[in-house]
């Protein structure tokens, strides 16, 4: 029951609010425009009064949309976002059925299992650089000794492989959120679904198609959706181990938009392919939301 | 109740899995028994390869180079050997000390700010329907999709323009921007689950509104203040793109772009950059250790949903 707003309730409401939209507005929506601002005066300024006296144009767009560098940043992204996604969702959901069950320590075996979530991109970052280093790196000495490799790979230098190199670490650090999401779906299950499909005879595969899943289903999607969007934005695990490289090879939108602006000091285009990116993430969460809005309503 | 077998969270589901299984567990058999170690010795092998990064980045910061820099480097640490002489020797070398108060210092302050401000503002939400509730939704979702590595640009001119760059102010102040949003909806999940009854009953009391929630609520929502500050104290500790952007002096720099400083140099010293990685990660840990239960109980699950 909501109560009438009187005129006293409702300056309250607003006055409490007031911080609040202070800073969206001072902090987000105001660097929003100047994003967009940016993205449309070509030239280089960086006064914002400088650069709202400039024209507007598309010369920005023009450009980065004929640089063979955007559409690779474009194919890094996606290649990348997928890439996490799939198997950190995986991960997660498997280790979420697992920690389910009832088992001694499960509790304390439970936060060890979620700290990856906790550990900063860049910390993240330089432990798997040394773990895949070539000549040093534990992983390569394990794959020696294993005998499935003859040759050092250096993981995060070889432009064939760096894609791979800093995925492992984004997966690292992603599929914890995928468990606590669907740990909690799973938690709300009533016990007597399972049992009445136990007494019907289910197997095991049939009580996670049609009891499982589609109690983990919506949070499971929406928690897809949110990852997806943290890796499509995500700068840090890849500035901090290949910052692009090699070759561009793990240069994803995100990084592209940083050196493009505190590299080469290009503020408007890096701005305009900021402008496409955040257009990209609208289109893919408006397709979502209509999936989502089936799970939630 | 505790049981010998599986300890449930206390924050767990309710009528869950376990409880309604709990009279069937006493008269178990030995079978369920060994199925329950069974399970328990697959998560623990679970657990022990995730964690082998983080085993590898602290037995890396206990031994010296001599030995880390081997073709076939000792998957346990020979105890010979272990030492904290990489620790004493980055202490030494770097400023690590001052990257940790500066990450400290950004940390502590942005977190105060933002809860201050997400406290009040989830409080509005929860109890009020304004308007503001669909601002507030666009600004979640805004931050989602708004790129780090993107709104550091604007950042980058405003604060440029304000005299704030190589300040922590700057730093602060741009956590705050992405803090706040989520911050709210956190706060908003858990006001909601305060119940109304509560003002009311102030309010007979003679409580004014804001007595009402000085007095009453904020005292009640201590738990979720603390889970939503430990939230944003682990996010701000994270945080790189800002500080490698808006700070450019290095005895402002976060134990973040520190550690990023020793990528790229010619001859990393291996045990020195793990020691100092192992020394910013430890209050990560402990703090997350700390927020945990909050994270699996759904508590969250109210900011993450909208």
């Amino acid at each position: 029951m909501r109560p009438s707003l009187h005129d006293a309730e409702r300056r309250l409401a607003w006055l409490l609010l007031a911080p609040a939209l202070l800073a969206v507005a001072l902090l987000i929506a105001w660097p929003l425009y100047v994003i967009v601002q940016m993205s449309m005066r070509p030239g280089k300024a960086l006064a914002i009064s400088e650069l709202m006296a400039r024209p507007l144009g598309t010369a920005n767009f023009d450009r980065v949309l004929h640089q063979q560098a955007l559409w690779d940043a474009f194919g890094h992204s996606a290649v990348y976002t997928a890439g996490s996604l799939v198997p950190a969702f995986v991960a997660g959901l498997l280790f979420a059925l697992l920690f389910h069950r009832a088992f001694p320590a499960r509790r304390w075996l439970r936060s060890l299992l979620l700290l990856p979530w906790a550990v900063p991109g860049v910390v993240v970052s330089i432990t798997f650089l040394w773990m895949l280093d070539a000549s040093y790196g534990v992983v390569n000495a394990v794959l020696r000794d294993l005998g499935i490799l003859s040759t050092d790979i250096a993981w995060f230098v070889d432009a064939r492989t760096a894609m791979a190199a800093v995925l492992v670490p984004t997966v690292w650090k992603s599929f914890p959120f995928f468990a606590i999401t669907i740990l909690a779906a799973l938690q709300s299950i009533p016990e007597t679904l399972y049992e009445a499909a136990r007494v019907d005879g289910a197997s095991a595969w049939q009580r996670f198609r049609h009891v499982t899943w589609p109690g983990i289903r919506g949070p499971a999607l929406l928690a897809a959706l949110l990852n997806a969007l943290w890796t499509f934005r995500e700068f840090d695990i890849i500035y901090a181990s290949t910052r692009g490289g090699p070759a561009g090879a793990t240069e994803t939108l995100g990084i592209l938009v940083y050196r493009e602006a505190f590299e080469s000091f290009r503020f408007g285009t890096a701005a305009a392919i900021g402008v496409l990116m955040l257009g990209t993430a609208a289109i893919f969460v408006a397709l979502s939301m209509r999936v989502l809005r089936r799970e939630f309503t | 109740m505790r049981r010998e077998g599986p300890s449930r969270a206390s924050n767990s589901a309710p009528a869950g899995g376990g409880e309604a299984a709990k009279p069937r567990a006493r008269g178990e058999h030995a079978s369920q028994r060994v199925k329950r170690w069974l399970w328990f010795a697959l998560a623990a092998a679970t657990v022990a390869i995730v964690l082998f990064p983080i085993y590898w980045m602290i037995v890396t910061s206990l031994l010296p180079s001599s030995i880390v820099l081997s073709r076939h480097p000792p998957l346990l640490p020979p105890l010979e050997h272990v030492s904290l002489d990489a620790f004493a020797g980055v202490f030494r070398r770097r400023p690590v000390l001052t990257w940790i108060l500066n990450s400290a210092l950004v940390a502590i302050g942005s977190t105060l700010v933002s809860l201050v401000i997400a406290a009040l503002a989830g409080y509005s939400l929860s109890r009020w329907q304004t308007r503001a509730q669909k601002v507030a939704g666009a600004a979640l979702l805004l931050t989602k999709m708004l790129p780090g590595s993107l709104i550091v640009v604007p950042f980058f001119v405003m604060f440029t323009t304000a005299h704030l760059i190589d300040t922590r102010a700057a730093l602060v102040a741009a956590n705050v921007a992405v803090g706040v949003p989520f911050a709210t909806w956190m706060m908003k999940g858990f006001f909601d689950t305060l119940p109304r009854e509560l003002e009311q009953a102030a309010a007979i009391d003679g409580c004014t509104p804001l007595q009402a929630l000085w007095y009453v609520i904020l005292p009640l929502a201590r738990p979720g203040l603390a889970a939503c500050a430990i939230y944003l104290a682990i996010v701000a500790w994270s945080e790189f793109v800002f500080a490698r952007t808006l700070v450019t002096r290095a005895e402002l720099w976060t134990v973040t772009v520190g550690l990023q400083s020793f990528v790229g140099e010619y001859l990393v010293d291996w045990p020195a950059l793990m020691a100092a990685g192992v020394v910013s990660l430890a209050p990560m840990l402990v703090l997350f250790l700390l927020l945990e239960p909050f994270l699996v109980s759904g508590l969250t699950s109210g900011a993450v949903k909208q």
